[in-house]
Formats: C-alpha cells, structure tokens, sequence
C-alpha cells in the first residue's frame, strides 16, 4: 500500500493533496519551516479543518521527520512548492520514491521561477514533469508528464491555476503506474539554455532600448500580479504594469519609450524599439488604473518619455 | 385644445451647458462664475468680445503696459475663451486625444487651451502681424491669411480680429482668414469661438487637416504659424512651413519672418536658476546680466524664413528618417569648465518689423537643456543617445523632421 507524505507550503498544491486523501493514498503533509504567509496560513486552516496531519519540516535536522513519517508508515513522497531542497537522509528514506513536480518541460526552466520565465519569454505550452529527487535540483530521471496549453493572455495566477488543475491527473497517472510497478524512468537533457533563475530588481524594470513590444507585453503577464510584477519609471516614480497589448505604430525617428498617443479609446501608448505597446492596466499607489486615466490623472502626455534621464 | 408651451427665451437663454467631467473639473473657477452670472448668450458673447478686444488693446499699445495689467486681461480672455470651449460641448475622447503625428506632436484641446494666456507670445506676434496686415494693405485691397496648427483658440489671429471688428480698423472685405487644425476638438471648440466672436464675416473657412499636407484653394498672402516648443522641438513649425511656404504668393509673408535657433553651453544652475530667484516673472526683459555673460555662445544652428525654406534641402536616412542639414559650428577651446557646462538650444522669434518673441518671454522661446550633449566629459554610462565631443571639435546639426522634431548633432 502506497502511503504518500506531501511536502508543500502553498494552496496551490491543494488539488494534488485532495486527489491523494480521498484516494486514501495520504499520510501526512509536511509544511516548510517559513514566517507564515496568507498562502501557508489559509493551507494550514484547510489541512486542519479536513483533519490531515501535518508535520513540520525542520530546518536543521531531519530525524524527527523521518522517525514520524516512519510511524506514519510513509513510503513515497511528494513535493511541489516546497521551498527547501531536501537533504540527502531524507532522499535516502525514500529509496528513489520521493519525487518532486516542476512546472517545465526539463530540462528546460530548471530552477526556483519557472512559470514566471515561460511566461515572459512568451512559451505557449509547458510542462508539468514529475521526477525523482536527487542531490541536483530539478536534475532527477522523469517518470511522467503532462502538458499543459498556455492562452496568450495568461497571466501567472492563470498559469498556476491550470497547474493546479492539472495537478491530479499528473499525480493519479503516477500512482497508478507506481502500483502497477509499470513507472520507466527516463533521463533528462544535461543542459538547456533556458533557465528559470530568481528575478533581480533591475530585470523587472522595463528597458524600453531593448526590450520589443512582445517582450513587454509577456513580462507585465508574467508578472500579474505577483512579487514579479513588470515596472516602469516616469520622474522619480516606480509603476507597476500589470497589462499591456502590442500595437502597430508607422512612426519613425522617435525614441522608444517616448509617450506616443493618449487617447480614451486608443488609451496610453508608447513606442517601442519594433513598434508601439498600449499600457492597459496600471498599479500605482493610489490605485489601479488604465493607461487613459493613469495618463491623465499623473499628467504623462504625448511626447513625454519614460526613459528616467529625460524626465 | 391645450394651449402650445411656448419657452421665454430671454429667461431660458443663459448659459448652462453640459460639460464634460474632466473640463468641468479644469475649469470649474469660469464655470461657477457663468453659471452663477445667468447671463444671457448675448451678454455672455458681449464680455467675450470685450475680454479680446481689452487684451489687444494693450499688447498693441506703444506706451508701456505694466505686467499685472496684462496679466489680468489675458486671464479674462482666457476664463472667457473656456466658456466658450464648455459650450462647444466636446466629448471626453476629442477633449483629451493627444498623439505624436509623422511630422509632431498634436496636442489634445484640454492641454492647448492655457496658449491663449501667454501673454508675450501672443503680444509678439499680434504686433507682428497687425504690421505685416497694415503692411501688405497699403498695397493691396485685401489679403488672404493662412493660420494652420491655430488649434481650439486660434490665439494669434482670434484676439486681433476682434480688435479689428470693435475698432473698424479692418473690414471683411480687406481680410479673409482660413484656419487650419488637425484635431477634430480643436475644431469644435473654433467653430464655437468664432460663432461666440461673431466673426465670422473674416473667416473664409475652418478646416479640419493635417497642416502638412493641406493645399489651400488659394494663393496665401500671409501665413501665421506658431507650432513649435521650447529648443524649437517637439511639433511640426518646420514641416508645416516647409509645406505651406508654396502657396505663398510671390510677395506673401511668413509670420514669424525669421527664427534663429542658437545654441549655447551654460551653467545650468546659473542659467535657469540663480538669474530668476529675484524676479517677478520670466522675460528678456529681466534677463541676469552675469548669467548672460557667464554663457558660451555657439552661434546660430539653423535660420527659418521664407528663402531658406524654399532653399531647404531634406535628406533621407536609413528607415526612412528625413532630416535637414543646419548649420556647423566649432566647439570653442580654452574654457575651463566646458566639462560642467550643458548644451541649450533656444529660438529667438522675429515676427515681424522689429516686433519678436524673445528668450524667456514664452514657453516657446525658453532655451532648452540637452542632458545627453557632453563637451569634454562623458556620462557615467554611454547610451546611443549620447553625444560626446570635446573642445575645438566641429560639431554638425541635423534637424530630424519626425514625430518627435528636434536637433541631433553629428561630430564632424
């Protein structure tokens, strides 16, 4: 009988932890050790009010878990959204079941941000892969995946909502092959280009020199909203854009970054290295605004430029 | 039979208009006080007028007229010329559109609006032009004026044809005037103006077109333009004049006659700081004489006037960017602290007959900083934006004639 630990510290992961408890395939669930976020606390309510144990994963030593789960009689374990990399006695318990879920076809997007940067270099599908734990993140052989469409207009939280969606079928096809004994583990590709690092200030910040309109357009959705959120500078003030939509422009000979139209049906638009980009949804302190009213209300006008030397 | 309800028009017919949300915000101060007056639409028409006529008076005036005084007639012709916009009942959308165009930036009706309270920009050229018209009439029995750009006010001619009107100086039959804008707002709000002006009988025609490419169905004898801001940027003066300067007939003027645009390398501080902490207001008038000294001149970059216009030449660049070669000049040598100097552009304007706009007078003649111009320093990080040369280099202007007109230097 195949007894499952989940290691989570996000609701994101509620579908996958539901599928295995009323599949009556779950132990426990282990939370990370972490200042208590919305996310981690509305977890913990659910996880208590559905009475699962929880157990709470220690960030210096790992024996008092592994005797739990051992009384627990846990033999496979699963992580998604775990903020921790697990180490190696814990790896060993598990005797190569203890696998983790990526949202990434891997070898592609390894690493802590990997639905951000899909999203942001305009991927439209993923993956979600499930593969063993090893020592190397997101480096271990992959039993099953699934793939997953990604709309245009997606944003982060759409992205992750499929995800989660999707979460079950990708966890019952494991199991049943698990059961079945029928699991064939394959190797991933050593490397790949693309790489999902965590995100640095200044790459939030729009480089209207270099960045084209699609490029704009898929770090504001990649970043909707979420920590990640896209930025722009006019004066000294930072703004979060939260949506923007490619335009044509036949303009020639003015600068990227510059304010090119203002308009209540045409709305905010500005010029891009490859063409123009219409800022549709802005956060500011003071609210959220389209680009028309943010437009008007900061007092941007056409000819103005967000390039923060010029302002 | 029920008797027909018949409206008191002479009870009725004040001013009540419905405005849009954001015009009514901008200029609630003019519209509480048309609504609280109840005038009637002639009387409302009357103060108007009379807010016109009031300013021209002054600015035509050769004695001397005291700041405040026309500070206070403009504000009256200005709170007077926004009721008028509310009454032309302008949608949001044509209140606030405002774009960069192939050839400028095209300003919406709610931002071009406070134009007419420039005071030395319109006295500079209404004294002009009140020359030029007196000039050309003594040769001729009437003459056709061209005002294209003149966006929702029409500054420079509106204010002047109504002196003419009050004080007879002009007939209909001695001036026809065709105004010309682009923005369908700015139209409305014309069409009302002239209507609330009653000057009609001096408008051949208003039309709604891109100024750049209007062909007037007459030969012009007089072309009012004013499109330009600060560092002679941003709009299409020059485009626009380079179009127009051949419907001109062969002794047709242009008004302003003359713009030089010079160049300068300044001490910021001293140059848009330290000269105006003592002074009421910004004017040639109340310039710092050690701040004047303390400038490196760097000559003239480009003239516009009738013959250069015909002569101009237009050059078209990779991607299809057109520019105008200007002028070289050579960086001076032998100051010391050219590095802590920045580059300003200014316009000085010559109307007409000695009568002008000068440096700090209007926004429009305000020299212009050029943060990415660096003369024996180079910014901490070098963008292709940046223009780096050192002392004693020669320095070749181009005039970009885009969306966004402005000058780029070239090292020679």
């Amino acid at each position: 009988m195949q007894k499952y630990a989940v290691f989570t510290g996000s609701c994101q992961s509620l579908t996958a932890i539901q599928y295995l408890h009323q599949s009556g395939q779950l132990a426990c669930v282990v939370l990370v050790d972490a200042q208590p976020t919305p996310d981690l606390m509305q977890l913990q309510h659910w996880l208590q009010q559905s009475g699962i144990k929880t157990l709470a994963y220690n960030l210096s030593d790992d024996k008092d878990l592994l005797s739990q789960l051992d009384s627990l009689a846990v033999n496979r374990g699963l992580i998604y959204l775990f903020r921790h990399k697990v180490r190696p006695a814990l790896i060993q318990y598990f005797s190569g079941h203890l696998v983790n879920i990526h949202p990434s076809p891997l070898p592609d997007y390894r690493g802590p941000f990997p639905l951000y940067w899909q999203l942001r270099n305009g991927e439209d599908k993923t993956k979600l892969t499930l593969h063993q734990v090893t020592e190397l993140l997101d480096c271990g052989d992959i039993a099953t995946d699934l793939e997953i469409e990604i709309h245009p207009f997606d944003t982060i939280s759409c992205v992750q909502y499929k995800v989660a969606q999707a979460l079950p079928e990708l966890v019952a096809k494991y199991c049943q092959l698990d059961e079945k004994q029928g699991i064939t583990w394959h190797k991933q590709g050593e490397t790949s280009d693309k790489t999902a690092p965590q995100v640095a200030q200044q790459q939030l910040i729009v480089n209207w020199h270099k960045q084209t309109s699609k490029q704009v357009v898929n770090m504001a959705r990649a970043g909707n909203a979420d920590a990640g959120c896209a930025l722009f500078q006019f004066r000294q003030e930072m703004f979060q854009l939260l949506q923007a939509s490619v335009v044509e422009s036949p303009l020639i000979g003015v600068q990227a970054g510059t304010v090119i139209e203002v308009d209540r049906h045409t709305g905010l638009v500005i010029k891009t290295i490859n063409g123009a980009l219409r800022l549709d949804v802005i956060g500011t302190q003071q609210g959220i605004f389209d680009g028309y009213r943010f437009a008007v209300l900061f007092g941007l006008e056409a000819g103005f430029t967000l390039m923060p030397e010029n302002n | 039979m029920e008797k027909p309800k018949v409206e008191n028009r002479s009870v009725l017919d004040f001013a009540d208009p419905h405005v849009d949300e954001l015009l009514k915000h901008s200029i609630r101060t003019q519209l509480e006080s048309l609504l609280k007056a109840k005038l009637t639409t002639a009387q409302r028409q009357q103060l108007l007028q009379k807010s016109f006529v009031d300013a021209m008076a002054l600015v035509l005036s050769d004695s001397k007229v005291e700041h405040k005084t026309l500070v206070k007639a403009f504000s009256a012709m200005y709170d007077n010329a926004v009721q008028s916009m509310a009454l032309a009942q302008l949608s949001e959308k044509l209140l606030t559109k405002q774009y960069v165009s192939a050839s400028g930036l095209i300003m919406s009706p709610y931002h071009c609006k406070h134009t007419i309270k420039d005071i030395y920009r319109i006295q500079g050229y209404a004294r002009g032009v009140d020359k030029a018209i007196q000039s050309k009439l003594s040769h001729t029995d009437s003459i056709t004026i061209l005002y294209p750009a003149c966006g929702p006010f029409a500054p420079l001619l509106l204010p002047l044809l109504s002196y003419y009107k009050d004080s007879q100086k002009y007939t209909k039959e001695q001036l026809q005037v065709i105004l010309v804008d682009v923005h369908p707002g700015a139209v409305l709000a014309l069409k009302q103006l002239v209507k609330d002006l009653q000057l009609d009988e001096f408008i051949l025609r208003i039309e709604e077109a891109d100024a750049t490419t209007y062909v007037p169905e007459q030969s012009i004898d007089l072309l009012v333009l004013e499109a330009m801001q600060h560092g002679f940027t941003k709009e299409g003066q020059l485009s626009i004049a380079k179009h127009l300067v051949q419907f001109l007939t062969i002794e047709g003027l242009i008004i302003p006659q003359n713009v030089s645009v010079r160049g300068m390398m300044v001490i910021g501080e001293n140059e848009f700081n330290q000269q105006w902490k003592e002074v009421e207001y910004s004017h040639s008038l109340n310039m710092d004489a050690s701040a004047q000294q303390d400038r490196v001149e760097l000559g003239e970059i480009l003239s516009i006037n009738k013959s250069t216009l015909l002569n101009m030449q237009t050059l078209e660049l990779q991607e299809g960017i057109k520019v105008i070669p200007a002028n070289q000049i050579t960086l001076p040598a032998g100051i010391e602290d050219m590095d802590k100097r920045i580059l300003a552009i200014y316009a000085q304007i010559d109307t007409f007959a000695e009568e002008g706009v000068g440096q700090y007078d209007s926004g429009i003649t305000h020299p212009r900083p050029d943060m990415s111009f660096y003369i024996d320093t180079k910014p901490r990080d070098v963008e292709h934006s940046h223009f780096v040369a050192n002392s004693g280099d020669s320095v070749q202007f181009y005039y970009q004639l885009s969306g966004l007109p402005g000058f780029v230097p070239v090292k020679v």
